[in-house]
Formats: structure tokens, sequence, C-alpha cells
């Protein structure tokens, strides 16, 4: 049962930053590609931008993985 | 490195203005600066803007885009021949380049109405092409011949009306030969309807059709002949001439941008230039019978500056010279100057705002730093290779200048990929394992996950670390106090939690402990005093950077285990066509995530948690008074 919990909050861990991720990323890309076509001077910003949420899913990730160590 | 600037004054008499101008055009070394207030463009800036404007709609008019075969010798060619700063050379030019548009735009507007006619005859064409065979049959004196459109859906109604209609006119056993027809249906639920009866019917005939809602079918204007036959035949006749003649225009256009093309194209630089020239001069101090120009040049440069001066123009100009000011340096253009080995990495600062002229120029950092970091992710030996070639081959290339500093990098970051793909064990994930029995120098990171991570964050507290001593250099550097000790907080406070972390783990003795508390008070305080609250804020902020370079393992993890599973594929599958296809098939979306994923992420850690620890954008570029050299490189 502890091993099932485990597994579980390790998906949740990595599940639901990614969810999270996924969502800010959207709302970013879709303000950038409109900045990009007003200013095309912008898009090095605007990677930026776009790869920032995602340190949520990568410590989500690390998490994660710190779990199933214990798993195994 | 960002080459130091001096500013420089050029003084000289009046009336040698336009060649001192023109001069300091020619040498290519100065970035000079106009006066902030607006002037009044004068007649000949105005004239040469127009012709500028002329040239190019002309050559976008001939569809010429070949400015990348536009040599140097062709614009110098173009330079020696014409004196653009001889007086009435522009009215000359701008009234032979209205002959040349009249000529040309006369063989355009025929191209456009052929064009037009064309399209109109092959639309007539497929009645032409399917009625013919009929029509020739049905050639006498005595029948009446038209074509007709009609709708899909009414035509057998119409056909059975028109029978009955002709019956009653002429009743008795003849009726079946006096209607003759042939249909063709179209796309659009229309058909085209050929009625073919005895001539003193034709009236009758017409009308009984008008009556039913069909329109008679009429040649394109132009083609429309006395019978029907005569009309079909006008079109296919028609059709071949048009498209011939089309064919000798476009030939006629063709051969004018090739011949004119090239001239046109060198003739727009030298208008430009020239407007550069004249943009210049009028931006110039005129004080009585001197005039005054000045700007920004680099210092290891001046001397040629000034000894092409005196060797041109004597005692008659006078040059003086300045270091700038700490008031005027947010003003002075910045001139980055790298080994050939780092420059390609200078493209990754263009995605970043312009440093400033006295700040840090971090390329040499992101040299070292930018592929060792991609290197990592990737991991693997067989996709360095294959990065390699890619890189190799882009280096080589000259279809956009962006490729060649790209295929370069590529290339670093190859051999970082291929020596971590020796450290983790892996060429194209474990199919070095399983063919060669390759084992990882380090370890393998798609089981030893841990180490990995904790390598990342040490790597990670290292970058940071450097970019927060390069803060402080710079603060110290600057004098700007808040900035020093803040960077030097920061930097200590990590030091001391590293420390502690050490301790835990590795059960030091008790005076290292009492050391990195020391170091953390000391830290906390100098945080405070420069930064307060603020300063506290971004040591946690340093923190959260730190463990950002985890995602180094996390990609490089995926990666590995992606080319694991591409290589299982042959084991499910067994050695046969689909299993080797789809072990293909994954690597190469592996490959591709790879050099994306690394490069993407290794730009970011870079932009967003080094660079914030020192780097200030803002800067200028230098961008010299120079002519339009294609192969023009920076002064050296």
């Amino acid at each position: 049962m502890e091993k099932a919990l485990l597994a579980l909050a390790a998906s949740l861990a990595i599940g639901i930053p990614a969810l999270a991720t996924a969502y800010a990323q959207a709302r970013i890309g879709s303000a950038g590609a409109g900045t990009v076509a007003e200013k095309p001077e912008t898009s090095g910003t605007m990677i930026i931008l776009e790869a920032i949420p995602e340190t949520i899913v990568i410590l989500g990730f690390v998490v994660a993985i710190m779990m199933i160590l214990q798993l195994a | 490195m960002i080459r130091e600037m001096m500013r420089l004054a050029v003084w000289g008499l009046t009336p040698q203005r336009s060649e001192v101008v023109e001069a300091l055009h020619d040498f290519g070394l100065l970035h000079v600066v106009s006066p902030p207030e607006a002037h009044t463009p004068s007649c000949e800036e105005e004239a040469l803007r127009f012709t500028r404007a002329k040239v190019l709609g002309m050559l976008e008019a001939m569809e010429w885009k070949d400015w990348g075969s536009l040599t140097d010798e062709i614009v110098d060619r173009a330079r020696d021949r014409v004196d653009l700063g001889i007086e009435g050379v522009i009215a000359e030019i701008d009234r032979s380049l209205d002959d040349f548009r009249n000529r040309l735009a006369v063989l355009l507007e025929e191209r456009r109405r052929l064009s037009f006619s064309l399209a109109e005859l092959k639309r007539a064409h497929q009645v032409v092409f399917h009625f013919i065979p009929f029509v020739s049959t049905e050639d006498w004196p005595d029948l009446n011949l038209s074509l007709w459109w009609v709708k899909s859906e009414t035509l057998q109604k119409i056909l059975s009306g028109l029978r009955n209609q002709l019956q009653k006119e002429e009743p008795g056993e003849e009726r079946k030969e006096t209607l003759r027809y042939h249909v063709l249906n179209t796309e659009k639920g229309q058909s085209v309807l050929a009625v073919s009866t005895a001539l003193e019917m034709g009236e009758k005939v017409a009308e009984f059709l008008r009556q039913r809602g069909a329109v008679l079918w009429k040649a394109p204007e132009g083609f429309q002949r006395e019978t029907a036959r005569n009309s079909l035949l006008a079109v296919e006749e028609g059709l071949k001439e048009t498209s011939s003649r089309l064919e000798g225009i476009a030939e006629e256009i063709r051969r004018a941008r090739e011949e004119w093309g090239p001239r046109l194209a060198s003739l727009y630089i030298l208008l430009d230039e020239r407007l550069e020239e004249t943009l210049v001069e009028s931006g110039s101090q005129t004080r009585g019978e001197t005039f005054l120009i000045e700007g920004w040049i680099p210092s290891d440069s001046l001397d040629t500056v000034i000894s092409l001066l005196k060797e041109r123009f004597g005692d008659s100009v006078l040059v003086q010279w300045r270091y700038p000011s700490s008031e005027e340096w947010h003003r002075v253009p910045t001139l980055l100057s790298n080994p050939a080995a780092t420059q390609p990495f200078e493209i990754l600062l263009r995605l970043m705002p312009h440093p400033q002229y006295k700040g840090i120029d971090p390329t040499s950092l992101v040299a070292v730093f930018f592929p060792f970091f991609a290197g990592c992710m990737i991991g693997d030996a067989g996709y360095g290779a294959l990065i390699a070639l890619l890189g190799h081959r882009l280096s080589k290339s000259n279809a956009h200048p962006l490729l060649s500093p790209v295929g370069k990098i590529l290339l670093w970051v190859s051999g970082w990929s291929v020596a971590w793909g020796i450290a983790f064990g892996e060429i194209f994930g474990d199919l070095g394992h399983r063919i060669f029995h390759i084992k990882p120098l380090w370890v393998e990171r798609s089981h030893a996950v841990l180490p990995v991570l904790i390598f990342t964050v040490a790597l990670g507290i290292a970058h940071i670390s450097i970019g927060l001593f390069m803060g402080f250099l710079d603060g110290l550097r600057k004098k700007h106090r808040h900035l020093w000790m803040e960077r030097l907080g920061s930097l200590i406070v990590l030091c001391s939690l590293v420390g502690l972390s050490l301790l835990v783990r590795l059960n030091l003795p008790r005076p290292f402990f009492s050391l990195n508390i020391i170091l953390l008070v000391i830290g906390t305080a100098l945080l405070l005093v420069g930064g307060k609250i603020g300063g506290i804020i971004e040591t946690f902020s340093a923190l959260g950077n730190v463990l950002s370079y985890v995602r180094i393992a996390a990609i490089g993890l995926s990666s590995a285990i992606l080319a694991i599973v591409a290589t299982r594929f042959v084991d499910v599958l067994g050695l046969s066509l689909l299993g080797i296809l789809m072990a293909l098939v994954i690597h190469l979306l592996n490959f591709v995530l790879a050099i994306g994923g690394s490069g993407l992420h290794s730009a970011r850690l870079h932009y967003v948690e080094f660079f914030s620890k020192f780097y200030q954008g803002g800067g200028k570029e230098f961008r010299p008074f120079t002519r339009r050299r294609l192969s023009w490189k920076k002064p050296s």
C-alpha cells in the first residue's frame, strides 16, 4: 500500500506541474506569437519567456525521481 | 571582449567636406554621431531617395531577387563607372531610368493583358476541344448551329421540350434528323449544349432556349466569328498564338533581368551609399568656413585613420581624439571582438539586448559552458558524431549568414557530446554496449540517476558562482556599491550553504561548521547592506537558479531512455525491416529533440540563470560608416 501511494505521489509530482507548465506555456506562446508578429526583435525574449515555466516540471521531475528511488 | 573606443573629431574646410566624407566612407572605421536636432532634407537627399525607390521598384517589377549573386567586384565596377557626386548625374540617371521603365512597363502591361486573355481562352478551350468534331460534321450552309449554356439539371427537360417544339413545327417522319445535339457537362452544374437544326428553325430554337434560361455561348472577345465553327477554330488558334507571345515576353523580361538586374542592384547600392554620405554631410556641424564631423572609433584603429587622412588631405584637416568620460559611457557604441574560435557564439548574444560599452562581454564564457551543457544533455557518442557531420556541413554553407556560425557551434557541441557519450557509455543508446560491450567511463545515466542529478546541481553552483563573481567585479569597476555588495553577499551565502551541505553529508570536523556560519553571517550582512530585503530575495532566487540546472540531467535522462527504447524495437519486432525502420524513426526523433532541446535549454540556462547575475544590456551596436561591402568584415 505504501509503495502504491509513493508511486501515486510520484506521478502526481510530475503530472500536476506538467499540466501547469503546459497551461502557462500555451498562454505565453500565444501572447508571444502575437508580440513577435508585431515586433520581430522580441523573438529572443519570447523564447526565454516560453522556457521559464519548464522549471516547474523539472523540479517536479526531481521530486518524482526521489520518490521512485525510495520505492527501489 | 568589448573593444575600447575613442571619440574622434575631424575638422576641415567646408569646400572639402564632400571629399572628407567620401574618404571616411572608404575607410569604414568611424561610427558617425550626428547632432540630435532634425534637419530639413535637401533637394539632393529627396532626389536620391526618390531614385533609389524607383530602382528598387524596377527590380521588383523585373522579379530580380538574386542579391546573393552580387559580388563586391560588380559593385566596384559600377562605382568606377558612375560618379554620383557630379552635379546633374542623378537627374540624368533618373531620365534613363524613366526610359527603361517605360519600355519595361509596355512589356509588363502586354504580359498582364495576354495573361488575362490566356486564362479566358483556356476556359473556352475546354468547350472547343470537346465540340470541334461535332461542329465539323454539322458545318453545312443549310444547318443552323449554336452553343448554349444551360443548367445541367434542366438539360433533359429542355431537350425533350425542344424535340416536341420541332415536332410541332415539322410533323412527320423526318423529325429525327431535324434536331442534332451534343452536350458537355462542366463541374459547376452547368452544361454546354450544341444544337444543330435546319437553317429556317434557327430563330425559333434560339427563342425557345432563351425562354428556358439558356444563355448563348460566345467565344472570348476578339475571337468571335460569324459561325460557331469559325469561333471555335479562332479560339484554338488564339490559344497557341497567345501562349507563344507570352513565352516571348517572358524570354524578353528574363534577358532584361539577367542583363539589367545586377546593374540596377549595383546602382541601388551606390545610391544608398551616396544617400548615407549626403546625410553625414548635412549632419556635420558647420562653423563659418569650417565643418566638424564627430564619431566613435576603435582605439586600435585610430592611428590608421589619422595616417590615411593626413596622407590624403595633409594639414587641411585637423583631427582631435579623446577617451570617453564615464558620463558618456552609455552613449558609446559597443563592438565585440573575440577570437575566431569563440566568435560564432556571438550570435547567441543577438537574442539579448546589446551589451553596454563598459559592461561584460560573456561570449567566451558562453563558448565554454554552452557546448558543455548541451553535450551533457545529449551525452551520446553516436549522436555526437552525427552532429559533427551536420555542423561541418553547415559551417561550410554560405546560403545564409547564420548557418556558418551555427555549424561551428554544433561542432563544439558534438565534441562534448562524444566526450559525455564516452563518460556515460552511450553510442546510439545502448547499441554500443550491445555490439561492442562498451562500459561507461563514469556512470550509466539511465540507471544511476542520483549521481548525475547531484553533478548537475554542482555544475549549477559553479556556473551561478561565476556569474555572481562577474557581477561583483562589474559592480567594483563601475563603483556601484549596492551591486558589488549584493553579488558578493549572494556568493558568500551560496558558498556557506554548500559548505553546510557538505558538512552534513561528509561529517566534516566542527571548525568547518563554525567557518560556514561565520561566512553565512558575513554574507547576510553584505546582502542586507547592499540590497536590503531585495538582496535576501535575490539569494533565494539564486538558489532556485541552481536547482534549475537539474534540467541537464532530466533532459539527458529522457534522451538516453528514448534511445534505449528505439533499440528495443529491434528486440520486440526482431531483426526485421519493420523493427529496424521503427528503431531508425525513434532515433531520428530523439536526435532532433536532442539538438533542439539541448540548444534551447542550454541557451535558457545562460539567458535566465547566468546572465541575470551580471549582464547589462541596453548598449548601442557599433555601426561603422562604411561602403556596402558584401563581404565586409569588422575593422581589425
